[in-house]
């Protein structure tokens, strides 16, 4: 049995019959303290966080998260200190199952062996590359590989990936990330038209849970696919709720635990 | 390593770093290219219209001044001649033939210099096509002559207000775009640059620059030149005037990229001479980044060579030695700009000028038999404003 904390939730979920919520801040936004009593508000509550580490150019990203990424690096957001945030989390007994999302040239950057063995060291449990197709992938998981697969590199799928998702869900592990819309993160609640056909499509083939995100804001908005989905994925909407309430730790918190109780009520 | 997706390497370089959302959409695209090269039909028409609208094929020019005064037989490949004014045409007629021959009804494109986005507005207009052009607030303002041609032309121009607001933004913002609406939308992309098969693509459609120069300099001179050369910025130019003399070893092939101020300062466009390999606009190449891997702001005096990064099959012919990469400054730039209007009535693309200020470095190193064709890629008539402000000590603006 894997001891990664993204699938030891995952299971447990499945256990008790209750879906998943995910959120998803932007790392140093507004700074590191903010950051870390975000996590550490959403603990027991949010299944998996995903933290997004800031890049220059983030061509997978709508402008909210895009003005969240140039704020956080203006402020001194990097891969660098957010390893240290990891460290700090887990020392303090943190168990939060998290993930980066991040774009492939950070990766680079620091070098691949490296980045897997830091992410091992901090305790980072997945990854989400949004710029790293299945075809690019073998060079990261070689070195993913060479830390006994400690982080989980998570898939996406998107509505036009069609004959591509047999392929891409063979070896996926701990949950599948389906992207509801063409295009960029944020597009308030607009799904792809033929969204229920293509979840249901991932879910007949998938072997782990199946995740929603892209445009979604409350509970309601995932309602019409409850049955073929097994979470959802909260990320714009969540920033701009924690910009209103000034990045207050509280808000993250009651935000998570109603939609997870609605989600697990629809 | 063995990498699976192989096909989409020069080397270690290219590849398809995109979302999910495109991979069917970039393979649909792969397929339709390859049939319709091997198609007659298709290579018909693209070159119909390169001969009837576009004006083709160029001269080659034989400057006789400049090659009387540098000591060496200097021949310029006249894409400035090209309707629409640079090299650009020639990529986006073929780009366009295969939107259309794929059903697609709409264009997109991103432009630095103006020059892209004109020639996409020129072929939507001309096949009827919905186009929008996204451009950097900071172009917009350095090129409104080439903003009012698109808008002419019935193109929609976005101004790109994020980052650096040049090239490199207004590249982001068009690959969002396309990851939202490729089901209908063709993206054109006018640079050596983004995923596998462009960087083919646009090499492909550029590459009858250095296939008629090959058969003019034969002509002319009854042998090979000894050296070509071209400006690099993202290298649509230069690897279409590269490409049929690759594999001919005795031909050395010189790119020219931009060293702004100069290349030990912050501020120059010098991607292989001070950049590392990273993954941007959905290729692995060479890219100015910043410690955290961050992509750092281009400068150059240039629009259309103020790019962070560079084609990946140029990464691969800089690190395989077979061609040579070498910056000039903004300075050097203009002043060969001058030379060149003042000894043979030809005012170039400041672009361009980049390589004709290099061809003047080497001509030192060659003898009067030798001789060797530089790419004139554009006209300079969209740069009379930045260069009237360079000379009245304004600078300019970025």
């Amino acid at each position: 049995m894997s001891d990664n904390r993204i699938e030891l939730q995952m299971k447990k979920l499945q256990d008790e019959g209750k879906k998943a919520f995910i959120t998803y801040i932007t790392a140093g936004l507004p700074d590191y303290a903010a950051t870390k009593a975000i996590i550490k508000a959403q603990e027991g509550i949010t299944d998996v966080i995903e933290l997004g580490i800031p890049f220059s150019d983030p061509t997978a990203d709508g402008p909210v998260i895009q003005q969240a990424s140039y704020e956080a690096i203006l402020n001194g957001a990097t891969l660098k200190k957010t390893f240290e945030l990891m460290d700090e989390l887990r020392s303090e007994g943190s168990t939060q199952p998290i993930v980066f999302m991040m774009y492939y040239n950070t990766i680079v950057n620091f070098g691949l062996n490296e980045f897997a063995g830091r992410c091992k060291s901090a305790g980072v449990d997945g990854l989400i590359v949004p710029d790293l197709p299945f075809e690019e992938q073998d060079a990261l998981k070689d070195a993913l590989s060479a830390t006994d697969n400690a982080t989980i590199l998570i898939q996406l799928v998107s509505p036009i990936s069609a004959d591509r998702i047999p392929q891409i869900l063979a070896d996926a592990k701990g949950f599948v990330y389906c992207v509801s819309a063409m295009g960029v993160t944020g597009q308030g609640g607009t799904y792809h038209k033929d969204v229920t056909d293509y979840l249901k499509s991932v879910k007949s083939v998938s072997k782990i849970p199946v995740m929603m995100g892209f445009g979604i804001r409350t509970a309601a908005d995932v309602e019409p696919m409850k049955d073929c989905i097994d979470g959802a994925i909260v990320g714009t909407h969540f920033i701009n709720l924690l910009r209103e309430a000034g990045f207050d730790s509280k808000a993250a918190a009651e935000y998570a635990g109603t939609f997870k109780k609605e989600m697990n009520s629809i | 390593m063995e990498r699976m997706n192989k096909k989409a390497y020069y080397g270690e370089y290219g590849g398809q770093y995109v979302a999910e959302s495109l991979m069917n959409v970039l393979d649909e695209i792969d397929k339709a290219f390859e049939e319709a090269i091997k198609d007659p039909e298709f290579i018909r028409q693209y070159n119909y219209y390169l001969k009837q609208y576009v004006g083709r094929e160029t001269p080659l020019y034989f400057a006789e001044r400049l090659s009387e005064k540098y000591g060496t037989k200097i021949y310029l490949k006249r894409e400035d001649l090209n309707h629409t004014g640079a090299h650009k045409i020639n990529n986006v007629m073929g780009q366009i033939l295969l939107a259309k021959r794929m059903g697609k009804t709409k264009v997109i494109a991103e432009t630095g210099a103006g020059q892209h986005g004109v020639a996409t507005a020129t072929g939507a207009a001309l096949f009827g096509m919905e186009c929008t052009v996204y451009m950097g607030e900071e172009d917009v303002k350095r090129q409104a002559l080439n903003v009012m041609r698109m808008e002419m032309l019935g193109a929609k121009v976005e101004s790109v207000r994020s980052g650096s607001n040049t090239l490199k933004d207004a590249t982001n913002e068009a690959i969002r775009t396309w990851a939202k609406t490729a089901e209908d939308t063709f993206y054109i992309i006018g640079s050596a640059i983004g995923p596998y098969p462009y960087p083919k693509m646009v090499k492909e459609f550029q590459s009858i620059i250095s296939r008629e120069a090959k058969k003019q300099h034969m002509e002319a001179e009854g042998r090979l030149p000894d050296v070509v050369m071209a400006c690099v910025g993202g290298g649509s130019n230069s690897i279409g005037m590269f490409a049929d003399f690759i594999d001919e070893p005795s031909v050395e092939l010189i790119g020219v990229e931009a060293a702004g101020k100069g290349i030990d300062t912050d501020e120059h466009a010098a991607s292989m001479a001070k950049g590392r390999p990273g993954v941007l606009h959905g290729t692995r190449s060479y890219l100015l980044q910043d410690e955290d891997g961050n992509i750092q702001l281009a400068h150059s005096i240039s629009a259309g060579l103020d790019y962070p990064g560079v084609g990946p099959e140029h990464a691969y012919l800089h690190d395989t030695g077979r061609a040579k990469y070498v910056p000039i400054t903004d300075s050097e730039a203009m002043d060969a700009l001058m030379e060149l209007t003042r000894l043979e009535g030809i005012i170039p693309a400041i672009e361009s000028a980049h390589a004709m200020a290099y061809a003047f470095k080497k001509a030192k190193e060659m003898t009067k038999d030798q001789s060797m064709i530089i790419c004139l890629s554009g006209r300079g008539d969209k740069d009379v404003n930045t260069i009237s402000d360079y000379l009245a000590g304004k600078g300019y603006l970025n």
